[in-house]
């Protein structure tokens, strides 16, 4: 490893750092989960080339096997946050569901609850007057 | 140092300085367009073709090592593991989104990509 190509990776080194940075800014600018995700994912593989780039800088050969554990491991996250979010939101929606469906069933009830008043007043009714004819 | 080894280091610098302007492209993308399924285009890009040409060049810098041959193990990984992604989140994201209509033409059934 030349002086030169050293000092090259410091430069590499330090621009993809910037990048990591630019990527954190669109993670928190991101309107929805799903941007922050790709976003995530992006970074992780930035760092896998910055871990990469350590490993031949500093000569340490057991960086290469960090380099694929992170690999293995930002895949993992996304995975997780993927199934995560799909059933929080299923869950969300299957809730909202039922709380529709019960709403519609109580709709009915009221419904019928208004007919048997009306139709124990049309009874009362004629009672009264049938018990006036008798009365009559 | 042979010619080789320059030939091999200038080669190397180039593949890594080719990366990062893959990397580049890939920021770019990630704040130019407005819709997500835009977005991880560029962002596959980056995944894929990006780390290749920057683990290619830095394992050309240090020469057929053991740690070359981990490093291209991570890049045969992420060939499968970010078209894995990918298609998750794309997945998430027409699931979750009720407004994907707007952006793109979706003809699959939702209520039976869900299940």
């Amino acid at each position: 490893m030349t002086e030169f190509v050293s000092s090259f990776l410091t430069v590499i080194l330090i621009i993809l750092a910037v990048m990591v940075l630019l990527c954190l800014v669109r993670c928190v600018m991101g309107p929805r989960v799903t941007d922050r995700i790709v976003c995530v994912n992006m970074i992780g593989t930035l760092v896998v080339f910055m871990i990469a780039i350590l490993a031949i800088k500093l000569e340490e050969g057991y960086l290469a096997d960090i380099c694929v554990i992170y690999a293995m491991i930002s895949f993992l996250a996304v995975v997780v946050l993927c199934k995560v979010y799909l059933g929080v939101y299923l869950d969300r929606k299957n809730r909202e569901f039922a709380a529709l469906e019960n709403d519609a069933e109580d709709l009915e009830n009221v419904e019928s609850i208004g007919n048997a008043e009306a139709v124990n007043a049309t009874m009362n009714k004629e009672t009264k007057e049938g018990s006036e004819n008798v009365n009559a | 140092m042979s010619t080789l080894e320059i030939v091999c280091d200038v080669i190397g610098i180039l593949l890594i300085i080719l990366g990062l302007i893959i990397y580049l492209f890939q920021i770019i993308g990630l704040f130019k367009y407005k819709y997500i399924l835009n977005r991880m285009h560029a962002a596959g890009m980056g995944d894929t073709l990006g780390l290749f040409l920057g683990l290619l060049g830095i394992i050309l810098l240090c020469g057929l090592t053991f740690t070359s041959l981990k490093l291209g193990l991570v890049v045969l990984f992420l060939w499968f593991s970010s078209p894995t992604s990918s298609h998750l989140i794309s997945k998430l994201e027409v699931c979750t989104n009720e407004e994907v209509g707007e952006h793109a033409e979706i003809q699959i059934d939702k209520e039976e990509d869900m299940q």
